[in-house]
């Protein structure tokens, strides 16, 4: 496998962006410079912390460190994922569900793939696991974001037609049923869009990855192929675990409706 | 439970039941909004309830739909704890109608076969017109986009939304509260009709002209307690 190295020097050449970025800003008065010059350097450190952690996975490979890396993957989206959330309840309350959701839909797409598509040699072989399931967990993690925002936010703005579908004795699952549509029609488009225009409007990081690195294309495309279509099975299940976490806060088991009030702090 | 096939509109037909609410209470961040009220709705009576804003009325229907747990107290159906009654069923019976109810997506027609819907039924054709006519609005409204009706119309589809439903009895929260003052009257006459044909009927609202319009036993409220007043 052969591809051009980055020395320092000439990666710093593409900070001309972000300064291009900041003069349009400037000149715009969008105000963003602080959050561009903030995202560009942290986006940097955290990319590069994470090559050295690779490395170091790589050189000490064992079954414990790599389920540890991703764990802390796990847990970081989860956090992630309950602390966007403005409609809905505190992030204590949200956190353990967004935990159990964005885990269940990674393990759903991970395990199966890993055991007979792409078995890694060693089964925890890191270069295998911690990317892939980078992948899976970041997806699953937007997703379940997306659906906490919107079912908790659509179900406070349309309280009234909610409560006047149970005052006609219909169960939370009916009363809820549009807002849940909605809901995950929006939070699964953006993967479905993935499938429909992948190879037309851009060539995926991963697979663009594997060809910039040597892999033969059409290896690169099988791999591509089979994230594409475990990233719709983390959203799904993602997706349908974080709406009934959803459902089950809104509703009492007598079937009433209680808006959740919001958590003073926000993170 | 009740046949889906019998006339909707006639109330006789479903057996006609005790709805009570006993000892009522309802905590909200440490205020009592309702502080031990009680009441009792026979078969087809008529039941206003009158009371300043803050009150406590509209908790009162709100918790005798159970669509609020009270804190104490019961809500009971034909002497029947509403706990024990799946509330599916519960709301079949006993309708709830907000203050400015809400119209679902789509038609007229789409709002009055949404209840039986919930419930796996169809109206049965010829009964749409019928619900129409029983709150007194033309055939045609039944083609109407819902969220184009006014205040008062989509009051009067909200009902027959409830008795397409089948309905027992009606706990309408100031029904005519955001509605001009003629408007609120046809809809207390409406109201007072449907009681007349069989279905108990409890009508909270802060409007003395209303409350007596509408008949029945009359009861005030004040500081979430419940006192009958003369008629």
């Amino acid at each position: 496998m052969t591809y051009v190295d980055i020395p320092l020097a000439r990666l710093a050449l593409v900070l001309g962006f972000i300064v291009l970025a900041v003069v349009l800003s400037r000149r715009s008065r969008l105000g963003l410079e602080r959050d561009l010059v903030w995202g560009a350097l942290r986006g940097a450190a955290q990319l590069i912390a994470i090559g050295y952690l690779l490395l170091l996975l790589f050189n000490n490979e064992r079954p414990g460190w790599v389920l540890f890396v991703l764990t802390v993957m796990l847990i970081v989206a989860a956090a992630t994922s309950a602390r966007r959330v403005e409609h809905g309840p505190g992030w204590r309350v949200l956190f353990p569900r967004a935990l159990i959701a964005i885990g269940a839909g990674a393990a759903v797409a991970l395990v199966p793939v890993f055991a007979f598509v792409v078995p890694p040699h060693p089964w925890y072989e890191a270069r295998y696991l911690v990317p892939i399931g980078g992948m899976m967990l970041s997806n699953a993690m937007n997703v379940v974001a997306q659906v906490f925002e919107r079912i908790f936010a659509s179900a406070n703005s349309e309280a009234d037609q909610i409560e006047a579908l149970l005052a006609l004795g219909a169960t939370p699952r009916q009363a809820l049923h549009r807002q849940v549509r909605a809901t995950l029609r929006a939070a699964l488009i953006p993967t479905i869009n993935g499938l429909l225009t992948v190879g037309l409007v851009s060539l995926p990081g991963m697979m663009t990855g594997q060809i910039v690195s040597g892999t033969a294309p059409e290896q690169a495309v099988r791999y591509q192929i089979v994230i594409m279509y475990q990233l719709v099975g983390v959203a799904a299940v993602a997706g349908l675990l974080a709406v009934a976490f959803a459902r089950r806060l809104l509703f009492t088991r007598r079937a009433q409706l209680v808006l959740p009030t919001r958590a003073p702090t926000r993170a | 439970m009740t046949s889906a096939r019998a006339p909707l509109v006639d109330a006789s037909d479903p057996m006609p039941r005790t709805l009570e609410g006993r000892d009522l209470v309802v905590v909200r961040e440490g205020r009592r909004i309702l502080d031990g009220a009680s009441l009792i709705v026979a078969p087809g009576e008529a039941v206003a309830i009158q009371g300043a804003s803050g009150s406590g009325k509209s908790t009162l229907v709100r918790t005798l739909a159970t669509l609020i747990e009270p804190d104490d107290g019961q809500v009971l159906l034909g002497g029947q704890d509403a706990r024990t009654i799946a509330p599916t069923v519960f709301r079949t019976h006993v309708a709830f109608l907000a203050q400015q109810p809400a119209m679902f997506p789509g038609t007229v027609r789409d709002n009055l076969v949404s209840g039986p819907a919930l419930h796996g039924r169809n109206v049965p054709p010829g009964l749409d017109v019928e619900l129409m006519a029983s709150v007194q609005l033309p055939e045609q409204f039944l083609r109407r986009e819902a969220s184009t009706l006014s205040g008062g119309e989509k009051q009067r589809v909200a009902l027959a939304r409830a008795l397409a439903n089948e309905s027992e009895v009606l706990l309408l929260d100031e029904p005519t509260a955001a509605l001009d003052p003629d408007t609120g009257l046809r809809i207390v006459s409406l109201v007072r009709e449907l009681s007349r044909a069989g279905r108990s009927v409890v009508m909270v609202t802060h409007d003395e002209a209303h409350a007596r319009a509408l008949g029945g036993t009359q009861y005030r409220c004040q500081a979430g307690r419940l006192t009958r007043s003369s008629a």
